[in-house]
C-alpha cells in the first residue's frame, strides 16, 4: 500500500456509510461458488466460512489494457428527525438528491503488471472521496486521494451569538453583555433558529511505494488535512451553583479552522537473515486562530455584599486555541534471524514534539476587575482585591511571550523469539521509554511583580475576594494559587518473558510474564510497578471446534502514594509566601487515589469458540470478563465488565448467506468520594475538612444489548 | 585533461568487470545473509522475485506450471485472475516462463497432481487442507516478510495460532484493497472481535461503521512494539495521528492526558459523549476532590429542570468551565479554563 499500510500511517480505507465495504457487498455473487474440487475446504484455518466470490467483471480489452468499471447512483432522501446529530455524525445526510454511491474503474496491463484503479463517491459536499492508484506489480505504486468527512456535533444548536464559525462571537439583539438575566438568555435562546454545528475534515494525500529489488523497498507519504467549522464548547465565566445571580451555564460554538500536514518516509530491507525498517514520521499542526472571544451575557455580583463589582467591564470570555506544534519521529528497527528458527529485533526511536506559539495576554478585559472593597474604584495597596486590566491585558504581563514548550521521547525495544523445536517457542523482551520535558513556564507578571494568573478571565476574583488567582508579595502573600506549569517527565521500563508449548498438533499452551515499572515525575507516585501473568490455550482437538482461552492477572503496586505532589507549582513554594492563619488549606483529601496511579488487582478472562455444526454453517461465541479492584478508599474502587457475543452464519448456497448476531455487555464502575464540609488545613478523611458525614458512593452501571441480522 | 583521463580509465575497468564478477567480489554473506541477488531478478516484470516455497509434506514435488493447475482448477482461476497477485505473478511468468504463478504460494504441484485427494501434498490455506499453519505463514512471508510484518513472530495473533489466511484471501477479489478475506478490513477483524465491533454501535464511536477508517489505522494486526498491537510507540502517538491539535505540549498540562488518552477515553465506542469511559462529573470525581470546589454527589435534582440546577451537572458538566480539558495554552489556563 502506498499511502499507508498496516505498519505505518492512517487512511487505509476510504468508503461511506452507504457501503462501508466500498463496493464489495454490492457485487453479485458467483453462483458457481469457490471450488468444486475441494468440497468442505471453504473455511479459514480458524473455522470461519470464507466469503463467496463475486461474479467476474466484464473485461473490456483495448490494446494491452483490460478495463472494467461500475457506477452506483440513486436518489437519497431522509425523513423524520434528520437533524439528529447521532444520525448525521459522520455521514451528513442533510442534502436530499442525487448521490453517487460508488464509481470505480480498473485497468490492468497483464504484460508488465501495470494497473490503474480509481474509486470515488459523492454523497454530499462534506461526504465524498476520490482515490486513484497507479502502479506496476512488484515495481511501484503511486496513490492519491482527496476525501471530505463530516463530523456533525449538534443538529439542534441555538446560538445566542452572531458570528458562529468566527473567532469573535457577539451577542444577538436582545441580550446585553454582562447585564442579561438567565430568563432573558433562555428566551432569546428559545427563539433562535436551530442549526447544525459540525466540523468538516478535508484531506488530500499522495503516497509512493517503490520496490528497488526484492530486498529493498521505500515509501514516502504526504497528507494535508484541514478542519473547518464550529463545535460545542464550554464557556461560562462564572458559575452560580454556589453564588446565586452569578453567571450561568451555557455552551459556546467554538470555531475550528486548522490544518495538519503528516508525512511518513521510510526504507525497508528484508533479507532472509537481516531485516531493517527505518522510518521518519513528521506531523505539523497549524491553527488559523490563536483563540476566540465571546460576549458573556450574564452579570457578576460579589459575595461580600459591597457595591456591585466592576462586572460591567467583564463582558468578554476568551479561550486560547491549541498551539501550532511540530512533531518529528525517527525510528529504526533491525532484525536478525537466529538459530533455532528464532529472531532478534532491536528498535530505537527518538521523537520530539514542540510548540512555540505566541501567548495571549492573561485577560482581555478593560478597566478593572476584582472587588472594589474600598468603593473608590482606585487600584492600589489599600484596595487589594481590585486589579487594573491594563496590568494584565497585554503580553507585557507575561514572563515570556511565547510558549516554548517541548517534549523529547526515546524508545529502545529489544526482543527475541526462539523455536528450539516445533513444539516450543521461547520469547523475551526489554523495553525502555522516556519522555523528557524541556521547559517550564513561570507565571510571573513583570509589570506588577505578582505571580499567578487571572482566574476565569477576571470573573472569579470579581465574585470572591482573594480568588483572583494572583499572588502579591505585599497585599496577598497568603493567597494560594498556581504559579508554574507542571512538567510531566516519565519513564517506563518493561521486561517480559514467555513460552508457547505445542502439546500436540491440536493443543497449544502459552504463558507470559510481564513486569513494567513506570516512573513519573511530579505525580502522586514516583514508581508504579505492574506485574502480570498471561496464560493462553488454543485447542483444535475436535474437527468442528476451535477454542481459544486467555487469562490475565495483573497486580499494580508502587511506592508511597503522595496525595498532593503539586505543591511546588503553587504560590506556597514562592519565597515571601506567608502561611495563612490556620495553615494552608488542604488541596485535596489524603485518602483519594487517582485511578491511573492507584494500586489494583485485575483478572481478565477471554474465551472464544468457533464451531462448524454443518458444512454451510458457523457458530461463534465469545465471553469476556474483566474485574478490577482498586486499593482506594476514595476514588475509583472497582471497574468490572462482562460480556458475551454469539454469531450464527449460514451459507446454504453461493448466492445466499445469512447471519444473526447477539451481544450483551455490562460494566459496573464503583466510585467513592467526599464533599468538604469545612475549609481547614486538615487533609485527612474524617477530619475537620472532609468529615465522615460528607462521604458518598456511587455505582455507574451500563448495559449494552446488540442484535443484528443480515 | 584530468576529466578526460578519468573517462578513459573508467570504461576500461568497467569493461573488464561483468555483473557476475561484481557478485563474486561480494563477501560470502552480504547484508541480507542470503547470498547475491540473482542476476535475472530485474529482467522479468511483475513479481519476478517470487520463488516456489518448500512444502515439508511433499519434499520431492516438482513444479508443474500454471497450465497444469488451471486444467483442473478453472473456477479458482476465474476468481484469482482479478487479483493483484495474479497480475504480478503472471506478468513475471510472461517475462520468464520459469517464474511460478500458482506454485508461488502453493508450492510445487507434481505430487498433488499425481494424488489430488491426498491432503498436504499441496500447500493449502484452509481449515482441513492438511498444511500446518506455520508452513502457511512461512509461505506468505517468503515474499511478505519484513516491514509491517516485522514483529509477526511472537505477536499475539501468531501465538494464538492464526494464519495469514484467517484474514486474507488472495484467491479472489473479496475487498477493494488489502486482499482481505472479508469485504473490508473492519469486517475481517470483527469476524473474531465481534464484541469490539459492537462497541462501535454505541452513542459515540470512531467512524468505522461509516467506512471512514479501519481498525488497521491504529492497530497493526501483524505485530508491533506494543501489547495492543498499536502502530506507533505509544497510545498518545496513535491518537495524535489524527488529533494533532491535542499533541501540545501545552503550557498547562492535564497530567492523565499526557499519561494516556485512554485514562479518560475508550478507543472504540462509548455510551458517553466523546468516547468517555464514564459519565461526567463522575469521570472527573474519580480523581478530584478539591477544596474550594465542593465535590458534591450530583443527583437528578441538579439537572436544569430540577429544584437545584447546578452547572457541575448541567451542560457539559465539569468541562463547561474546565473546557480546555486536554491542556491549556493560555497564561491564565492552569485550571484548564482558558
Amino acid at each position: 500500500t502506498a499511502l499507508a499500510d498496516s505498519g505505518v500511517g492512517v487512511d487505509l480505507w476510504i468508503a461511506n456509510k452507504l457501503d462501508p465495504s466500498a463496493g464489495s457487498h454490492s457485487q453479485p455473487r458467483n453462483a458457481r461458488g469457490t471450488t468444486w474440487l475441494r468440497p468442505g475446504e471453504s473455511r479459514t484455518p480458524t473455522g470461519f466460512l470464507y466469503m463467496c466470490p463475486a461474479e467476474s467483471p466484464e473485461i473490456v480489452a483495448g490494446g494491452d489494457w483490460q478495463t472494467h468499471g461500475s457506477i452506483e447512483f440513486g436518489y437519497l432522501g431522509a425523513g423524520g428527525d434528520t437533524r439528529n446529530a447521532i444520525w448525521q455524525r459522520y455521514s451528513d445526510w442533510s442534502n436530499d438528491g442525487l448521490v453517487i454511491g460508488l464509481f470505480d474503474f480498473h485497468a490492468a496491463r497483464p504484460s508488465d503488471g501495470s494497473y490503474v484503479d480509481v474509486r470515488g463517491s459523492y454523497l454530499s459536499e462534506h461526504n465524498n472521496y476520490l482515490k486513484g492508484v497507479i502502479g506496476r506489480a512488484g515495481s511501484y505504486k503511486i496513490e492519491a486521494f482527496t476525501r471530505s468527512t463530516p463530523n456533525v456535533l449538534s443538529g439542534n444548536a441555538r446560538s445566542i451569538w452572531n458570528g458562529v464559525g468566527t473567532n469573535n462571537l457577539t451577542l444577538v439583539d436582545g441580550l446585553v453583555p454582562g447585564a442579561s438575566t438567565p430568563a432573558q438568555v433562555a428566551a432569546v435562546s428559545a427563539a433562535a433558529p436551530e442549526r447544525s454545528l459540525q466540523v468538516n475534515r478535508d484531506k488530500q494525500g499522495l503516497g509512493l511505494s517503490y520496490f528497488f529489488d526484492r530486498r529493498w523497498t521505500g515509501y514516502a507519504n504526504f497528507t494535508n488535512e484541514t478542519r473547518e467549522g464550529a463545535r460545542p464548547f464550554g464557556g461560562p465565566f462564572f458559575f452560580n451553583f454556589a453564588f446565586a445571580d452569578n453567571g450561568g451555564v451555557y455552551e459556546t460554538p467554538r470555531p475550528i479552522e486548522d490544518s495538519t500536514i503528516n508525512t511518513n518516509l521510510g526504507l525497508r530491507f528484508a533479507g532472509n537473515v537481516w531485516r531493517a525498517d527505518i522510518g521518519y514520521s513528521g506531523s505539523f499542526y497549524r491553527s488559523a486562530r490563536t483563540g476566540f472571544t465571546y460576549e458573556v451575557p450574564f452579570s457578576l455580583w460579589n459575595v461580600v455584599g459591597g457595591p456591585p463589582s466592576a462586572s460591567a467591564q467583564l463582558t468578554s470570555g476568551q479561550f486560547s486555541s491549541e498551539p501550532d506544534n511540530d512533531y518529528h519521529n525517527l525510528r529504526a528497527t533491525l532484525t536478525r534471524a537466529l538459530p533455532m528458527n528464532g529472531q532478534f529485533s532491536l528498535t530505537a526511536s527518538t521523537a520530539t514534539m514542540r510548540q512555540n506559539d505566541d501567548l495571549l495576554a492573561p485577560t482581555n478585559c478593560t478597566g478593572t476587575f476584582g472587588i472594589d472593597l474600598v468603593g473608590n474604584g482606585q487600584v492600589g495597596p489599600n484596595n487589594p482585591f481590585l486589579y487594573s486590566c491594563a496590568n494584565w491585558n497585554t503580553t507585557d504581563a507575561l514572563s515570556r511571550k511565547t510558549a516554548d514548550m517541548r517534549i523529547d521521547t526515546d524508545l529502545f525495544d529489544a526482543r527475541f523469539v526462539l523455536q528450539p523445536t516445533n513444539a516450543l517457542t521461547w520469547r523475551g523482551g526489554l523495553r525502555f521509554y522516556r519522555e523528557d520535558y524541556r521547559n517550564t513556564y513561570l507565571a510571573y507578571n513583570p509589570l506588577t511583580g505578582e505571580y499567578g494568573y487571572v482566574a476565569e478571565n477576571g470573573s472569579q476574583g470579581s465574585v470572591v475576594p482573594g480568588e483572583s488567582g494572583i499572588w502579591n508579595p505585599v497585599t496577598g502573600a497568603s493567597i494560594v494559587t498556581r504559579v508554574m506549569s507542571l512538567p510531566l517527565d516519565t519513564q517506563n521500563t518493561e521486561a517480559n518473558a514467555g513460552f508457547d508449548w505445542r502439546l500436540s498438533s491440536t493443543n497449544t499452551l502459552g504463558a507470559t510474564v510481564i513486569f513494567t515499572r513506570n516512573e513519573p515525575e511530579h505525580r502522586e507516585r514516583r514508581k508504579i510497578d505492574d506485574t502480570s501473568v498471561k496464560l493462553n490455550w488454543m485447542n483444535r482437538g475436535i474437527d468442528w471446534l476451535t477454542l481459544r482461552a486467555n487469562y490475565v492477572y495483573l497486580r499494580r503496586d508502587g511506592d508511597t502514594y503522595n496525595y498532593d505532589p503539586y505543591e511546588f507549582t503553587f504560590s506556597e513554594s514562592l519565597p515571601g509566601f506567608v502561611e495563612p492563619e490556620g495553615g494552608i488549606p488542604a488541596h485535596t483529601v489524603d485518602a483519594l487515589r487517582k485511578y491511573d496511579m492507584a494500586s489494583r488487582d485485575q483478572n481478565k478472562v477471554d474465551l472464544m469458540a468457533t464451531l462448524a455444526p454443518r458444512d454451510d454453517m458457523t457458530l461463534s461465541a465469545s465471553v469476556r470478563a474483566d474485574w478490577n479492584d482498586y486499593d482506594a478508599t476514595l476514588g475509583r474502587q472497582k471497574l468490572d465488565t462482562m460480556g458475551f457475543t454469539l454469531q450464527w452464519e449460514w451459507q446454504p448456497s453461493p448466492l445466499t448467506n445469512a447471519s444473526v448476531f447477539v451481544g450483551f455487555d455490562r460494566s459496573k464502575l464503583g466510585i467513592a468520594n467526599v464533599n468538604e464540609t469545612g475549609m481547614t488545613s486538615d487533609p485527612s478523611l474524617g477530619g475537620s475538612t472532609y468529615t465522615e458525614a460528607g462521604r458518598w458512593w456511587v455505582d455507574d452501571t451500563q448495559r449494552n444489548r446488540s442484535l443484528g441480522a443480515n | 585533461f584530468a576529466a578526460s583521463a578519468i573517462l578513459l580509465v573508467f570504461p576500461v575497468a568497467s569493461a573488464q568487470q561483468t555483473k557476475s564478477d561484481l557478485e563474486r567480489m561480494l563477501p560470502p554473506t552480504n547484508l541480507s545473509g542470503d547470498g547475491p541477488v540473482e542476476a535475472h531478478a530485474r529482467v522479468a516484470p511483475g513479481f519476478a522475485y517470487a520463488s516456489i516455497p518448500a512444502n515439508p509434506a511433499a519434499p520431492e514435488a516438482k513444479p508443474t506450471g500454471e497450465a497444469i493447475c488451471t486444467a483442473c482448477h478453472a473456477l479458482e482461476n476465474d476468481h484469482f485472475s482479478h487479483t493483484i497477485h495474479a497480475l504480478g505473478l503472471r506478468a513475471a511468468a510472461q517475462g520468464d516462463p520459469a517464474a511460478p504463478v500458482c506454485e508461488a504460494c502453493h508450492g510445487a504441484g507434481s505430487a498433488h497432481a499425481q494424488d489430488p485427494m491426498q491432503k498436504g501434498l499441496i500447500i493449502g490455506f484452509t481449515q482441513g487442507s492438511g498444511t500446518p499453519k506455520k508452513v502457511q505463514t512461512e509461505t506468505c512471508l517468503t515474499c511478505h516478510q519484513g516491514g509491517a510484518r516485522d514483529h509477526w513472530l511472537g505477536s499475539v495473533h501468531q501465538r494464538n495460532d492464526l494464519s495469514c489466511s484467517d484474514c486474507h484471501n488472495p484467491m479472489g477479489k473479496f475487498s477493494p484493497e488489502g486482499s482481505m478475506a472479508r469485504a473490508s478490513i473492519n469486517e475481517t477483524c470483527s469476524t473474531c472481535h465481534r464484541d469490539i465491533r459492537a462497541q462501535f454501535d454505541r452513542r459515540s464511536h470512531m467512524p468505522l461503521p461509516e467506512g471512514q477508517m479501519t481498525c488497521a489505522d491504529c492497530h497493526n494486526p501483524h505485530g508491533s512494539l506494543t501489547n495492543p498491537l498499536l502502530k506507533t510507540n505509544t497510545v498518545n502517538e496513535t491518537c495524535t495521528q489524527c488529533h494533532a491539535e491535542k499533541r501540545g505540549p501545552f503550557l498547562f498540562e492535564h497530567a492523565p492526558v499526557r499519561g494516556s488518552c485512554l485514562n479518560c477515553h475508550t478507543p472504540h465506542g462509548s455510551n458517553q459523549a466523546s468516547l468517555l469511559v464514564a459519565p461526567t462529573p463522575f469521570l472527573c470525581q474519580q480523581c478530584h476532590s478539591h477544596l474550594r470546589h465542593p465535590n458534591d454527589l450530583q443527583m437528578p435534582g441538579s439537572l436544569a429542570n430540577g429544584p437545584n440546577p447546578d452547572e457541575r451537572l448541567m451542560g457539559r458538566s465539569c468541562i463547561t468551565c474546565h473546557a480546555q480539558i486536554h491542556g491549556s495554552n493560555n497564561p491564565s489556563g492552569p485550571r484548564l479554563h482558558k
